[in-house]
């Protein structure tokens, strides 16, 4: 477990020296609230902001999480073998993909306030779903990219396999945002957030237990 | 045999009294998704014991019960859709338990797609055991756990009585139970045969 933490910290070095890939993942959610602005974003009602802040939060993840594996999936694989162990590699890819997702949806929620106004009644409400959800998103995503860079497919197998997986957790978020927005108190929805917590740490612990048979050749 | 004695007592369902027509429904569809789960768990079990011991045998069944699994998912969808044009008085509603059914569907299809996008056996295989153990599981949590959370239309969920005194009798349950063996019988039969048809050509 000691290896967690290094493998942690070589990541986020990785993504800031090639800091390419965030500034553009940045721009593009600047290029497309301000796009949704442009196309009429003034008169939108609440589950309209709420989907077209999911859509968009669903593209970033989608573009972030393709490129988690990218060290792993061509000649460093044996490097990194024989390194680093599959658990601790599976449990510091997790997590630094759900802190990097965090840092997307919140930035998004941010640029979709700035431009529409924030129509939540209930903030911790909301953000308490946006965080789950979010980091629902990013375990999934990363479970089949892991999948999906094990095999010489394209690039949209990663997708096409996530898909299915990711619609309840965004069932589940974007009821809990709706209800946030209409303003319900934090402890009538906690059976929801139970359950949504509960699906991500499902999630990531078959994540856990299935990385090692995807860790060989 | 024993695959058409079960058969048979499949075809003489319509010969039994009930009160609502409707009900005999009751036989297919919920004996299509009881067998679809036995596939998949079959399925399931063989993904498992192909990553304890590499054996590619239990690939090729993993592979055809799921399709099986597949095939009777699509059937209990039918058979679904045309319960509820008759009692609900629409093709499909949005309700947690058919989501995540339609969910699984989704799940099951990119499974195959998966296996279409490697060519090395071996490979193949382990990659698709790790995702049907994962597909299963999720299969579980959106079919069975979710929807009893959350209200729903459907029976047996979000606090509509299920399989209770007020759907069942017994002359119905006489039925159904020999009806659901005979279901999974004969796709255990079926995949039996894609299976060494498989085999064959492997």
């Amino acid at each position: 477990m000691q290896q967690v933490f290094p493998l942690f910290k070589r990541y986020f070095q990785q993504e800031l020296r090639n800091s390419n890939a965030l500034f553009s993942l940045g721009l593009y959610l600047m290029g497309i609230t301000y796009l949704i602005y442009l196309l009429g974003g003034n008169n939108t009602t609440d589950s309209t902001w709420n989907t077209l802040l999911w859509v968009v939060t669903f593209f970033a993840a989608v573009t972030q999480s393709s490129r988690s594996f990218e060290f792993e999936s061509s000649d460093y694989f044996y490097y990194y073998q024989s390194i680093a162990k599959p658990g601790p590699t599976i449990i510091a890819k997790l997590l630094f993909n759900a802190a990097y997702m965090l840092l997307l949806s919140l930035t998004t929620w941010l640029l979709f306030s700035f431009f529409y106004g924030n129509s939540v009644y209930n903030q911790s409400v909301f953000a308490a779903g946006l965080s789950l959800g979010s980091i629902g998103f990013s375990v999934v995503l990363t479970l089949t990219n892991g999948i999906a860079s094990r095999t010489s497919g394209n690039a949209t197998l990663s997708t096409i396999l996530a898909i299915p997986l990711m619609l309840p957790v965004l069932k589940l978020t974007s009821t809990l945002n709706l209800q946030a927005m209409v303003g319900v108190e934090f402890g009538d929805v906690l059976p929801l957030l139970g359950s949504l917590a509960a699906l991500d740490v499902a999630i990531g612990l078959l994540a856990y237990l299935l990385f090692p048979y995807l860790w060989q050749d | 045999m024993l695959y058409s004695l079960i058969y048979g007592l499949l075809t003489t369902i319509p010969e039994l009294p009930i009160i609502e027509q409707s009900i005999r429904n009751l036989f297919y569809h919920v004996s299509m998704w009881f067998t679809m789960v036995a596939m998949m768990a079959g399925s399931f079990g063989n993904a498992i014991s192909y990553l304890s011991k590499e054996n590619l045998n239990r690939d090729l069944r993993s592979v055809s019960l799921a399709e099986l699994g597949m095939v009777f998912a699509s059937l209990g969808l039918l058979t679904g859709m045309m319960w509820a044009r008759f009692t609900w008085g629409a093709w499909w509603t949005n309700d947690p338990k058919l989501n995540g059914s339609a969910i699984t569907v989704l799940i099951y299809l990119a499974y195959f797609v998966l296996r279409n996008a490697m060519d090395d056996e071996r490979k193949r295989a382990r990659i698709s055991a790790v995702y049907n153990i994962f597909a299963f599981v999720m299969m579980i949590v959106f079919i069975g756990i979710l929807p009893r959370m959350t209200d729903s239309l459907h029976p047996g969920n979000g606090g509509n009585p299920g399989f209770n005194s007020y759907d069942l009798d017994n002359r119905l349950r006489l039925v159904f139970y020999p009806a659901v063996l005979g279901w999974i019988f004969i796709g255990t039969w079926i995949a039996s045969l894609r299976y060494r048809l498989r085999k064959l050509q492997a």
